[in-house]
């Protein structure tokens, strides 16, 4: 799949399993986008075919049951009402009214659903794009950056409603370039860095592969480097003095230094993020990328543009 | 699709800004109202004449549409460029990813909101212009229309309810052309092109490219559809037309909201279809009244001719009886039609005379003819009796005897022997020739036209003795007549002397004329005693001429004869130097010379009293108005000057002419079919409208319109009044109210 003569997704084949929240990850401009527009059939691919339970999305009637679907909260009209807004896509598809109370209240919108779209927060709209994408109540969600502006209170709120949903039964689809956001909210994670798929792993396993290391603090750095790496540790002298250990952990690290007759002024047990492993992961991928190379550079350009 | 319509009535309806939009059409009726204000006060401050000229404002819809069409047309295009500008056109394509469905599911909302308030609109803004205009709304124009034309006028409910509906289609086109563009600045610019930019850039083409590109503008499209004029085309194709723009419009729409790859198949239906809508009735409309003629249009030869007259030549058989006998060459002429509206047909102005050229007579009037050639070809011919044609010797047809008034037997076979001899002079140079200017014959020429131009049917307005040939016309072909104005002419059906009634009357104003006036040379005298005082002494004693050499005399009979066409044409007012020159005549006579008559009449027919020209008694005195014999001549006389006290004896000048005549009466007088013909339209002066009356009124529904003043050939002389209701009775077929007059203009 290309824009121009740039690949934007190539060849990338992965499933998601049902009754899990499954997070699709990838630095900004990865296809995480495309990916999804391309099974909703709002982009065409050069080659290979997106289907959805076996059939081209367009040729689903009533799609919204099947698949919820939200890619961009901006994508309203301001002038409408909330209320308005859910109850024409909800006779699009057949849906009553009766619904769309329920999901204006499911999404806490409730109390604003007569108010003009124009006046909402990001955080606002992301809350009425997942309504719209929960409306016809679907076996699938397929949901692109919902936690976008959403304050704490409302990214927790929307990672129980996720859990709930995939509880059950349904399949969760969340994209996100921000690893440590998936890290709570997913239970499995699928990760792509230009157009390709990279990792497609569970969350527990993930975290594992990318263990951390154990930050020491002693009088005497040089000796107890010399002790650990004895017993087989891999040992680094960072710049204020401080050891990272890696190889051994910390109970056995503290034994050591006992042993060695060495005291020790920190002993701390120091979790590799989400973030570094993901970076890790995609470093050789990333699309845009800043020269300090934390990797935020512009989201892809074509987004939100229908072809 | 149920769901997704309901869902975009939804969408549609759930944004106030809509309704706001629509709220701004209401700009559209303060259009119609400011420019009809204009028109009124415009109206107001002109004169009569000036007035007659104003275009008609029609059913006051069109100068209000471009902004009626501007709010709907946006209001289509934002129904889905605001998707895109808002980007929800993603989510709504999630919601319905069939992507045509989705665009066309806007149509049914869009239109039922359109019909209505397009209608609504349509209504309200002809009822503003017509409030506006007021009583100056039914003002009669030259072009055949009133200035305002209300709902109760023919095809004009039609035209307004076109014009709303034709609201609906452009918020159709607004919305193909929005789908196609895809922003609302864009569709802006578009649309401004197609409502605005083009019927303006239309309008600054030369004629006729200028009429025939208008008729394709949509704004032009509903009068057309209505066939209250608008433009060039038909009913037919001018519905198929708007149709078809918007089957464009929406297709191109659908081709570009389509996914790449998927459009051609898009375009080539909508491409199909369009094309069907618009051809097909186009192809099915193509006039069926109308075939290709058969003469050869150019310019004409006579260069004293005005340049836009075109000429051709038809044969013509000397004796119908003999049709494929010798012939004759005929000039027709043509003041073509200008192209500004649907052509309807040909007028054929039949001329007067007998023995003038209505050739040179469209050349002549041809601004009389303007309005009307708006939607006729024009026609007419220099018929066999034109007396410049060449055949027949011009001075001798341009002569005559002098006619006396027998008051016996004896003198009667004398103004026989005198008669038959001038015509002999003429009728030798072609005696078969001679023998056929009847106005039969004329008639059957101008069907043998009629047939060569193609026309299923002609319509015609007779001029002066032209009626002779109108009424002959419908006799023999009486199929073939759409309409017919008779504009003064002689009634062949009506007692002669009854008929000169009229100049009775103007003798009486021209008396009173004389009584008010201080320079008339009369002045303060009892100008009828005068008259008949001097007529009865001159029909005893001929009043000389003096200096005439050799020695001419006015008889009575004379007298009157040359007095009576400036009795009923004094010319122009305030001077009317006709009259002036009248009782000077008479006041030069009085006193024994016959001078002041013979220097007037000299100016006009070469000769000191006025003879009877051979060139119009070979088609009178074969269209019968002789007398079988002096017992007949001696009646109606009698009958003559019982009626006519004054002018008694001039009804008998044309019967006299034909005493002893060569040749047979072929065509006397015949009535006209019960059945068959269309309703006819008289008009006439206060002297010449009662035969154009009495010929109409055997013609079933017919009506007749008189002119309150004076003149002869009232429509080529450019009167509007007369020239206004000839045209709506040409144009639409629809005569004027009983008793309907033309007040002379006021200035």
């Amino acid at each position: 799949m290309r824009y121009g003569d740039k690949v934007a997704v190539d060849d990338l084949t992965f499933t998601v399993k049902s009754g899990l929240v499954t997070g699709f990850l990838g630095p900004n401009g990865a296809g995480k986008s495309t990916t999804m527009r391309a099974v909703l059939g709002l982009e065409v691919p050069s080659a290979g075919k997106a289907l959805v339970n076996g059939r081209p999305y367009a040729s689903i009637p009533r799609p919204m049951r099947s698949i919820g679907a939200l890619l961009d909260a901006g994508a309203v009209h301001g002038g409408r009402s909330a209320y308005a807004h859910l109850a024409c896509l909800a006779r699009s598809n057949g849906i009553g009214r009766a619904r769309v109370a329920d999901v204006l209240d499911q999404v806490g919108l409730t109390d604003v659903a007569s108010r003009r779209i124009g006046g909402f927060s990001l955080g606002m709209r992301q809350r009425l794009g997942i309504g719209a994408a929960l409306l016809g109540d679907p076996g699938v969600l397929m949901l692109d950056e919902p936690l976008n502006g959403l304050d704490p209170e409302g990214i927790r709120w929307l990672r129980d409603l996720l859990r709930s949903l995939a509880d059950e039964g349904r399949t969760v689809l969340l994209s996100s370039h921000l690893m440590n956001e998936m890290a709570l909210s997913a239970d499995h994670v699928i990760v792509i860095g230009r157009g390709r798929l990279i990792a497609d792993t569970g969350m527990d396993a993930l975290a594992g592969h990318f263990q951390g290391d154990v930050l020491v603090r002693t009088p005497l750095p040089e000796r107890l480097a010399g002790v650990l790496r004895a017993h087989g540790a891999a040992v680094v002298t960072e710049e204020d003095g401080a050891l990272s250990v890696r190889e051994l952990d910390a109970a056995r690290i503290g034994e050591l230094a006992l042993s060695a007759g060495i005291a020790l002024a920190e002993l701390s047990l120091r979790g590799a993020s989400l973030e570094e492993a993901f970076m890790r992961l995609t470093e050789d991928s990333t699309e845009y990328r800043t020269e300090s190379g934390t990797g935020t550079g512009n989201r892809a350009t074509r987004k939100g543009t229908v072809r | 699709m149920i769901d997704v319509i309901a869902s975009e009535w939804l969408k549609f309806r759930s944004l106030s800004s809509n309704l706001y939009l629509l709220a701004c059409s209401v700009a559209a009726v303060l259009a119609c109202a400011g420019i009809a204000f204009m028109i009124g006060r415009g109206f107001d401050n002109q004169t009569m004449e000036e007035r007659m000229a104003f275009p008609g404002n029609g059913d006051g819809i069109g100068n209000g549409i471009a902004v009626a069409y501007f709010v709907f047309a946006l209001l289509g295009a934002l129904a889905i460029t605001s998707e895109y500008g808002t980007r929800m056109i993603q989510t709504s394509l999630v919601a319905v990813p069939r992507r045509q469905v989705l665009l066309l599911a806007k149509v049914p909302g869009l239109a039922a909101v359109a019909l209505v308030a397009g209608q609504v609109l349509a209504f309200v803004m002809h009822a503003a212009s017509m409030a506006v205009l007021g009583d100056r709304a039914e003002q009669l124009l030259r072009d055949g229309v009133t200035l305002g034309t209300s709902l109760s006028e023919p095809g004009v409910l039609a035209s307004v309810v076109v014009a709303g509906l034709s609201m609906a289609a452009v918020a159709l086109i607004g919305l193909g052309v929005g789908a196609a563009v895809r922003s609302t600045p864009g569709a802006l610019v578009v649309l401004t092109v197609i409502i605005v930019v083009l019927p303006v850039a239309a309008r600054t083409l030369p004629m006729p490219l200028r009429a025939q590109a208008g008729s394709f503008m949509i704004e032009n499209l509903p009068l057309q559809i209505a066939g209250v004029g608008g433009g060039t085309l038909p009913p037919a194709a001018a519905a198929g037309l708007l149709v078809a723009y918007v089957i464009a419009a929406l297709t191109a729409g659908a081709t570009m909201i389509a996914l790449t790859g998927r459009r051609i198949k898009v375009l080539a239906i909508g491409t199909a279809a369009a094309i069907l809508v618009s051809a097909v009735p186009a192809a099915a409309a193509g006039s069926p009244d109308s075939g290709p003629s058969t003469l050869a249009w150019a310019d004409c030869e006579d260069k004293n001719l005005v340049k836009q007259l075109r000429c051709a030549s038809i044969k013509v058989p000397v004796d119908w009886a003999k049709p494929s006998g010798r012939t004759i060459d005929l000039t027709v002429g043509m003041l073509p039609a200008t192209g500004a509206q649907r052509r309807m047909g040909t007028v054929f102005a039949i001329p007067g005379g007998p023995g003038g050229s209505g050739v040179a007579d469209l050349s002549k009037n041809a601004g009389s003819f303007a309005e009307l050639r708006d939607r006729f070809d024009v026609v007419s011919v220099a018929p066999r009796n034109t007396i410049d044609k060449g055949v027949l010797p011009y001075d001798c047809l341009v002569s005559g005897p002098w006619i006396t008034w027998p008051d016996t037997r004896t003198e009667y076979a004398e103004l026989g022997r005198r008669n038959r001899a001038a015509a002999e002079r003429c009728r030798a140079a072609d005696p078969e020739f001679f023998d056929h200017m009847d106005s039969a014959s004329v008639a059957r020429d101008m069907e043998a036209i009629r047939v060569a131009l193609g026309e299923e049917k002609l319509s015609f307005i007779a001029n002066s003795y032209g009626g002779r040939p109108g009424i002959d016309y419908s006799r023999l072909f009486p199929g073939r007549v759409r309409a017919m104005v008779f504009d003064g002419a002689v009634s062949p059906y009506m007692d002669r002397a009854q008929g000169r009634v009229p100049h009775e009357e103007s003798f009486t104003r021209f008396a009173a004329w004389c009584a008010a006036t201080a320079t008339c040379a009369l002045h303060g005298q009892d100008v009828g005693e005068i008259w008949r005082a001097l007529v009865a002494r001159a029909d005893r004693v001929p009043v000389p001429v003096e200096g005439e050499s050799p020695q001419a005399a006015y008889s009575g009979f004379d007298i009157k004869e040359a007095a009576a066409p400036s009795i009923i044409s004094p010319g122009p007012e305030p001077e009317f130097p006709r009259w002036t020159e009248l009782a000077e005549a008479i006041k030069r006579a009085a006193g024994g010379d016959a001078s002041g008559f013979a220097d007037y009449v000299r100016q006009s027919t070469k000769s000191p009293k006025v003879p009877s020209f051979t060139g119009m008694n070979m088609t009178h005195c074969l269209d019968g108005p002789g007398f079988r014999d002096y017992e007949e001549y001696r009646d109606k006389r009698r009958e003559g000057e019982r009626l006519l006290p004054n002018l008694a004896g001039i009804e008998l000048w044309h019967p006299l002419a034909c005493v002893g005549w060569p040749a047979p009466v072929t065509n006397p007088p015949a009535p006209l079919p019960a059945k068959g013909l269309p309703p006819y339209l008289g008009v006439g002066s206060w002297t010449d409208f009662e035969g154009s009356a009495d010929i109409v009124r055997r013609v079933p529904g017919s009506a007749a319109v008189q002119y309150q003043g004076l003149g002869h050939g009232l429509y080529n002389a450019g009167n509007s009044c007369i020239i206004s209701h000839v045209n709506r009775y040409l144009i639409s077929l629809r005569l004027p109210a009983p008793g309907t007059v033309c007040r002379k203009a006021v200035t």
